[in-house]
């Protein structure tokens, strides 16, 4: 599964959607694992390494990870503290836009209430917020990647 | 042709589909809930994305989530597979709007199949057979005159219904009027639409469908299935040939279907359900705008892969099975449920053991294997075992010979049921009509 990441495309505040749809099937045509694009101009592209695994959540090699219904996992709560999960499929993004600083950084505290990314799904930006107070010690997804249905995206440890 | 088809379903249909794409060289996307993590239509996919959590209306019935798995994995086609939103024009119109191909036909022709009233309409315009029946029946007077034109028994079905589902039989005049009051109202509950019609009653019908397959200009019509042992309605076992056919009634059957699927520029896979009464008549009842479950014994005793041919008409390739096509041979499906033999009652759990069948003209289509949990959350096919042989009493033989290897544990199954079934002196001597069951 490649990847086109545009995030730098958002430069005006809103996202040109045709543009970023346009880079994505550049670098499925050409097989390409990143294709970045400024205002500027400046285009950068990076090559997928030949044989190279790349990581996706969609990949069909890797096992089956749990997805709960719930942010909360239980099991993995006594020693891993709280997950967020994304509550559908999108695509997820760490900030507003290119220019507005990423909603958490890893170390940070959050709270209950505080929106921690945005994932897009049907061209809605949807604001997904954490389900408790705590501090963000693992940030699971990249910024432009995909996200199911389920899929973990931060973790917190509370106390 | 497409680089990469998102599978909008789940189970042995999926799982079917993927394999034509595999076959063709296009990439797969299987979507699942979180109840079907572990189904082999997820493990065997190129790609696959969780839409959503185990009750269908927030996963495979969801528009937005289907959607935006198709979007993220890059897809170019989806196909629908059956049940779930195979029908839906609403679907269909999302789908072509967001820039992708929907492998099936066109929303406007499934908007007209979907209405039975409407569907009746345009095959009989179309010169096939309709029973005698109504359009849309508004009042009781309308129910009332209706019934003394056509004469009783009839049948009281919901316009926006199908697969058996919302219709009411009338056998009794002073029952008429509160057996349509029920029907409007599980019209409404069950398709959101309260329309109903009225049809004369056939007792003892065999049903008989036809497979087309049309390319918007021309068609063809792919033999017939006979599907006439029921269960409630739902269908249990399929064969094709139908022995119920001579090959004059055949011929006039296959004709009337390929001249209505070309009238209405049909351009994918699809069947026309018939029955046929105790005089031999032809009547339609409706079509299936879709690939369907028992598309299977069409593709043994033809040799042609219907999915594959589906995924080409959608990719706007044109009909290049031609000529005079003949079955060869005989095919019977059969479908295993997990339910409980006696109540029907479904029997979710996990499979303890599993020995599917197999040898020389034994086909098994499933998503199952030994210690896969069957979600109590979706329908109870489990298995579909197709067998093939040259005539249908060698076909019968290896079905009895499959059946008795087919083993499952850890959950209740209909297989001891369908043992009995293909013993049965009618079933064995080909009398076969929608109350068989009944009379086990």
């Amino acid at each position: 599964m490649k990847k086109a990441k545009a995030g730098s495309k958002r430069a005006s505040g809103a996202v040109d959607f045709e543009t970023v749809r346009e880079l994505a099937r550049i670098a499925a045509e050409f097989d390409l694992a990143e294709v970045e694009a400024e205002p500027s101009g400046r285009v950068r592209i990076r090559r997928g390494v030949a044989g190279a695994p790349v990581a996706s959540p969609f990949d069909p090699a890797t096992p089956a990870r749990p997805t709960g219904t719930i942010a909360l996992l239980p099991s993995a709560a006594a020693e891993t503290g709280v997950v967020i999960s994304s509550p559908f499929v999108g695509t997820f993004y760490r900030a507003a836009s290119p220019e507005t600083a990423q909603f958490v950084e890893l170390g940070q505290m959050v709270r209950k209430g505080q929106v921690v990314c945005i994932v897009e799904a049907m061209k809605l930006m949807n604001e997904i917020e954490s389900e408790s107070d705590g501090k963000v010690v693992e940030i699971l997804v990249k910024n432009g990647d995909h996200v199911e249905y389920g899929q973990a995206m931060f973790r917190l440890s509370q106390g | 042709m497409f680089k990469k088809v998102l599978v909008a379903n789940r189970g042995e249909i999926a799982l079917r589909v993927i394999r034509a794409c595999r076959e063709m060289g296009i990439r797969s996307v299987a979507v699942h809930s979180t109840a079907d993590a572990d189904s082999l239509h997820v493990r065997f996919a190129d790609e696959k994305v969780c839409i959503g959590p185990a009750p269908s209306k927030q996963s495979y019935l969801f528009i937005p989530a289907l959607i935006s798995a198709a979007e993220v994995t890059g897809a170019d086609a989806v196909h629908p597979g059956y049940g779930f939103l195979s029908e839906s024009a609403d679907f269909a119109e999302v789908v072509g709007k967001c820039g992708l191909i929907w492998i099936g036909p066109q929303a406007s022709v499934m908007r007209t199949m979907g209405d039975k009233v409407a569907a009746r309409k345009a095959m009989s315009a179309a010169g096939v057979p309709i029973l005698p029946g109504t359009g849309a029946i508004e009042t009781d007077r309308a129910a009332d005159e209706a019934v003394e034109r056509i004469g009783l028994p009839v049948i009281i079905k919901a316009a926006g219904g199908g697969g058996g589902r919302g219709m009411k039989i009338v056998e009794d005049r002073a029952r008429l009027r509160s057996q349509l009051a029920a029907a409007r109202a599980e019209a409404q509950a069950g398709f959101n639409n309260p329309t109903v019609y009225i049809e004369r009653y056939i007792a003892r019908p065999r049903h008989i469908e036809v497979q087309v397959l049309g390319d918007g200009s021309s068609a063809i019509a792919l033999g017939e299935r006979e599907c006439s042992i029921q269960r409630r309605h739902q269908k249990l076992v399929e064969e094709a040939p139908s022995v119920a056919l001579d090959d004059e009634r055949r011929q006039e059957l296959l004709r009337m279907a390929r001249k209505a699927t070309t009238a209405i520029g049909y351009r994918t896979v699809g069947t026309l359900e018939f029955l046929l009464d105790e005089n031999k008549k032809f009547h339609f009842m409706e079509m299936n705008t879709r690939i369907q479950v028992e598309h299977t014994v069409t593709e043994e005793v033809f040799g042609v892969d219907l999915v594959r041919e589906q995924i080409r008409l959608a990719a706007g390739d044109s009909l290049r099975l031609r000529g005079d096509l003949r079955p060869r041979g005989h095919a019977i499906e059969v479908r295993i449920n997990a339910e409980d033999p006696i109540t029907f009652a479904p029997s979710p759990g996990v499979i303890t053991a599993l020995n599917l069948p197999g040898g020389l003209g034994v086909r098994v289509d499933t998503h199952v294997y030994a210690n896969y949990r069957v979600p109590s959350s979706y329908d109870s096919l489990i298995a579909k075992l197709i067998v093939r042989a040259d005539n249908r009493p060698a076909a019968i033989a290896r079905l009895r010979r499959a059946l008795f290897e087919f083993v499952v544990e850890g959950i209740k199954t209909n297989v001891d049921f369908h043992r009995r079934l293909i013993d049965h002196p009618d079933f064995i001597a080909g009398r076969l009509d929608t109350h068989l069951i009944e009379r086990m």
